[in-house]
């Protein structure tokens, strides 16, 4: 088993093999977006404070209206990186969900369907996992990075749920040696190990026994592979490293760009903090900072590297905040018209899809529900989004559940 | 070590009558009133070998081995206490030179505190407590309650009647059956997870549409819905309360200072919780209705699945309701417990079958029946006498599990050696276990066994507070004024939760250290385990989701991640063995619970730190066998 063979078979072991649509896939023209970039910013972005200011004067409480680089786009001040970018960013400012509670809307806006007590849906990068890895991926298609909902693959087998990075400057948690263990020993341990295994094995061994010490190479081979180093910063190329700030979004940031050169299908970058109930200007412009610069750098980085024709980044967020300022200065939930982000594989860049009402209180013109949302990410990488699947219980779910592609985003 | 109760079977059918005849209300009172069993636990066991053994000889298989007190000893710490036993625990049994030390060690560790903590997880998991959730569906209650339960050795056809019989105030100590309610919103979902959870089948799909392959219709499902009609959790006082106490209040703080008022908001909800609503008998058929048998909106009476339908004692009839506006379901007339007591019911078949099979698959890993969560009303499973007995045990026993369990762990099939399916013959026949995975609780808390002599010495013996509990326990006496106080004077908003947690945790008294608590001890308001999350544990969101499959960062973690740091029980028995083979021999029996075999003694030669390090990622130890 070589290397590029060893996520793939690892994942899945005692399982049949997944349901490839590449074919398919390839058949549909769209399939530009090779990658995706998915940064959730979970709480609630603030659509008024930040890319959605074409509003009435008032819905924008402290927020001041500041130009961008492109004609006829206007941020709020808290992003003047952002505004430098803009030309590289479509904004969408009709987004709908019928979701207004953290961990529903979050869930709805990650599965495209309701929490429900009987079944867990797989995430979005679930799907694109399960559908389009191959035998020669060398890396995990899914890798979600930073706290919060690590990306679960709901009723698909476990294996195509997220491989979580915790912390972008540390890697893998334990993908190290204890240092103070010599590879010789580690070795001799490894041996220790395999002939008490084969020991049990000719007595005990089942599929169950067997799938123990073929993840234990797996992850050896993890341990010991050329690609591990996608996932240290360090090995970065100085002159994209210098792009970015410290700040662990930042250094998410680097590592998705650093993944996606790498092959990586769906990187999930998880920015929480954003639920401001109250103080939301002490509290936010430090959260917004980070967004500000991560996502410029980023932009900048892909850039750089041509791959930002072939990657689609996308910014997101469970629901937005209503357009008046509560008496605690700050924003309540608010799931009719919140704001959110896509750039690079064909979109549109440098305009503003969809409008709400001039007092911001429903999603007006450009209406995109979040189900609408995810289709389209689907249908950019090529994959259906009407791609259907059994839960465990023969229950058929889809993709985008009643979502459909948007295909006029695109170029 | 027997369970001397006394038995009277005609208690129990008088009972089940009175239960189907009348709409009890105070149906709880009347099922502890069963007197206690009296019956043999060596005589079940007994009993449960002869059908296994006649179906050896019908399919000509030879007996399994029997295992030594090693194997056993081992087995039965994971199987009754969730965890692998402690050295000291191990030469203490292997040294009892009594001939019946196996039945005694059965006895003593189903009633020790490991068995409160390992039997906990399990029913948490069935039930569904979730560690982590949104604030008033804080589940501390709902924990403790099942807690309690396992404690008293409630048996389980009350505790289960008890659950989805259950209302009134979510924090109240004692209550905390109302988490089975309040943990999920959607009253149909939670219809169909309590028929998974009691009676093992999957009706899911009759909620939007007919079952695909089985009968079950979605009339089906409005029917029995419509028992539990208008149950739910509702946070707010009451109208009339609202008024009287608390609404002037209320519109004065939201005028005045949000904080204040959240505060007055939040500390009235947490006295005020509950779950309301005791059935209708009537539900509506949905707006989408798409078949010919009914309309949209129209009313449905309850129904059970199957089996006789208990009395219901309507006071509107279905035509009058039907001619009322489609919001109304009609008045509430105690139709939830008629199905409480219809479903777990000695006389409901499914009832006792799902619960056997879930407890035969805890103990010996393998399916009685068929499918926990997808059994139908035929299925007995590969050996269907062995079925109909366990169930008669189960009913004899009155639904005690600890004397279930008691019956199956004397048991010459348990005490057999595990087999490891395979596809090559001979088949498995239900003779007894087969090797599997530990749980993820397990395996962590057998970590627990390496670390101290004293492994369950943390788990709680009486009701522990949280800031709920603790918060509606002090608001008994508190008048409206008083919450104006608390919001406008008290700790503030910021701090109000953080400080009733903190008394809460005083007035529990010393926990001790969090690196020798198991598993179970964690929760909401000590974080989740999160190794425990790695190796596999149920997120509870759904039935039956933990899973026993490996995953790199798993795998990642026992290689590199597992410190033995030198004050542990491991090392210092390490330190007190002089020799070589005395070290080796300690590692053998700390981590796999056995004597280290002829042909391992070639590992001697190698450091013991790195046979600590390989024992511990073995196959061997992560497997039950």
């Amino acid at each position: 088993m070589d290397r590029r063979d060893f996520i793939y078979r690892v994942g899945m072991t005692g399982a049949s093999l997944p349901f490839l649509n590449a074919t398919a896939a390839s058949e549909q023209a769209a399939a530009q977006a090779k990658s995706v970039i998915y940064i959730f910013l979970s709480g609630g972005l603030s659509q008024y404070d930040s890319f959605n200011v074409e509003v009435d004067n008032p819905v924008l409480g402290k927020s001041k209206i500041i130009n961008s680089n492109t004609d006829g786009i206007r941020v709020s001040h808290y992003y003047p990186k952002l505004a430098q970018q803009m030309d590289k960013l479509l904004v969408l400012n009709a987004m709908k969900t019928n979701q207004g509670a953290h961990p529903a809307g979050t869930y709805k806006m990650l599965t495209s369907y309701n929490p429900r007590a009987t079944v867990t849906h797989p995430e979005l990068g679930a799907w694109v996992n399960k559908s389009l890895t191959t035998q020669q991926d060398s890396l995990p298609n899914f890798v979600s990075i930073g706290s919060g909902r690590s990306g679960t693959a709901g009723f698909f087998p476990g294996q195509w749920s997220a491989l979580p990075v915790k912390n972008p400057s540390q890697g893998i948690d334990f993908a190290k040696r204890d240092p103070s263990i010599g590879g010789d020993t580690f070795k001799k341990r490894l041996n220790i190990l395999d002939s008490l295994n084969s020991d049990f094995q000719g007595k005990y061994g089942a599929r169950d026994t067997q799938s123990y010490i073929d993840t234990y190479s797996g992850a050896l081979k993890f341990m010991n592979s050329a690609d591990i180093d996608a996932f240290e910063l360090n090995r970065e190329d100085p002159n994209i490293v210098k792009l970015y700030n410290k700040s662990d979004f930042s250094r998410s940031c680097l590592l998705a760009g650093r993944l996606v050169e790498r092959g990586v299908r769906f990187v999930k970058v998880n920015l929480g903090g954003w639920d401001y109930h109250d103080d939301i200007y002490g509290r936010m412009p430090s959260n917004a900072n980070k967004l500000d610069s991560g996502l410029s750098s980023l932009l900048t980085h892909l850039t750089q590297k041509g791959l930002l024709d072939s990657t689609l980044v996308v910014v997101s967020t469970e629901f937005g905040r209503k357009p008046e300022v509560n008496p605690n200065v700050g924003r309540d939930h608010h799931p009719d018209g919140f704001t959110c982000l896509m750039a690079g594989a064909g979109v549109k860049a440098g305009q503003i899809y969809g409008s709400t009402s001039k007092d911001g209180v429903y999603a007006d013109e450009g209406i995109v529900d979040v189900t609408d949302f995810n289709a389209t990410i689907a249908w950019r990488m090529g994959i259906d989004p009407g791609l259907e699947e059994n839960s465990a219980s023969g229950r058929p779910f889809t993709l985008a559940n009643r979502g459909e592609a948007r295909p006029e985003l695109f170029i | 070590m027997n369970f001397n109760k006394k038995l009277s079977i005609l208690t129990l059918i008088l009972l089940a009558a009175v239960a189907f005849t009348l709409s009890l209300s105070a149906g709880e009172s009347e099922r502890q009133s069963a007197q206690a069993p009296e019956v043999n636990v060596s005589e079940l066991a007994l009993e449960i070998d002869q059908v296994v053994a006649a179906e050896l000889k019908l399919k000509g298989q030879a007996q399994r081995p029997q295992i030594d007190d090693f194997t056993f000893c081992r087995r039965i710490y994971l199987d009754a206490i969730g965890r692998i036993p402690t050295i000291g625990e191990l030469d203490r049994f292997i040294a009892d030179a009594r001939s019946d030390k196996r039945a005694r060690l059965i006895d003593k560790l189903l009633h020790s505190k490991g068995y409160n903590s390992h039997w906990y997880n399990y029913w948490a998991d069935l039930l569904r407590v979730k560690d982590i959730g949104d604030k008033l569906h804080h589940s501390g209650n709902y924990s403790e309650w099942i807690k309690e339960s396992v404690r008293s050795n409630k048996p389980y056809d009350q505790m289960a009647y008890e659950l989805v019989n259950a209302s009134g105030d979510l924090y109240k100590p004692g209550n905390g059956a109302t988490g089975f309610y309040a943990r999920e919103p959607m009253p149909l979902d939670h219809l169909a997870n309590s028929v998974k959870t009691f009676l093992g089948m999957s009706i899911e799909c009759a909620q939007c549409h007919n079952h695909p392959y089985e009968d079950w219709t979605q009339q089906d499902f409005y029917q029995l819905a419509a028992f539990t009609s208008k149950t739910h959790l509702r946070v707010e006082p009451l109208r009339e309360e609202e008024a009287k106490l608390y609404a002037k209040h209320r519109a004065i703080l939201k005028n005045r200072d949000f904080d204040e008022w959240i505060v007055y908001r939040e500390s009235i909800r947490v006295k005020h919780a509950a779950i309301y609503g005791n059935g209708t008998g009537y539900m509506r058929l949905p707006h989408d209705y798409q078949y010919k048998d009914g309309e949209p909106h129209q009313v449905m009476d309850a129904n059970v699945l199957f089996g006789d339908m208990p009395e219901v004692s309507y006071k509107v009839s279905k035509e009058k309701l039907q001619s009322m506006s489609k919001k109304q379901f009609g008045p509430e007339i105690g139709a939830r417990s008629a199905m409480a007591d219809w479903m777990t019911s000695p006389d409901n078949p499914m009832f006792t079958k799902a619960t056997v099979n879930r407890l035969w698959h805890s103990i010996m890993g393998s399916e009685l029946v068929g499918q926990l969560g997808g059994l139908t009303q035929e299925e007995m499973g590969a050996h269907p006498a062995l079925t109909e007995k366990l169930i008669s045990i189960m009913q004899v026993s009155q639904y005690d599990t600890k004397l279930f369990l008691s019956a199956l762990f004397n048991s010459r099939a348990y005490q057999s050696q595990a087999l490891a399916l395979t596809t090559t013959p001979p088949p498995y026949i239900l003779d007894g276990p087969i090797v599997r995975r530990l749980p993820a609780e397990v395996l962590v808390d057998s970590f627990l066994s390496l670390k101290t002599p004293t492994p369950d010495k943390y788990v709680a013996t009486k009701f522990r507070w949280d800031g709920f509990t603790h918060f509606y326990d002090k608001s008994k006496d508190m008048t409206a004024k008083d919450f104006v106080d608390y919001s406008v004077s008290g700790p503030g908003r910021q701090e109000f939760q953080n400080r009733e947690e903190r008394e809460a945790m005083k007035r529990n008294g010393q926990m001790g250290p969090k690196a020798l608590w198991r598993v179970s001890t964690f929760g909401r308001n000590y974080k989740n385990h999160w190794l425990a999350m790695l190796m596999g544990k149920s997120n509870r969101e759904l039935i039956d989701d933990a899973t026993l499959e490996p995953n790199i960062p798993q795998i990642l973690f026992m290689m590199n991640g597992l410190e033995a740091p030198e004050d542990t029980l491991i090392k210092r028995k390490l330190s007190q063995a002089t020799t070589k083979p005395e070290k080796m021999t300690t590692l053998w029996k700390a981590i796999l619970s056995r004597m280290p075999k002829e042909s391992e003694k070639v590992l001697f030669e190698n450091e013991p730190d790195d046979i600590l390090w390989a024992l511990i990622n073995s196959n061997e130890f992560r497997f039950s066998k």
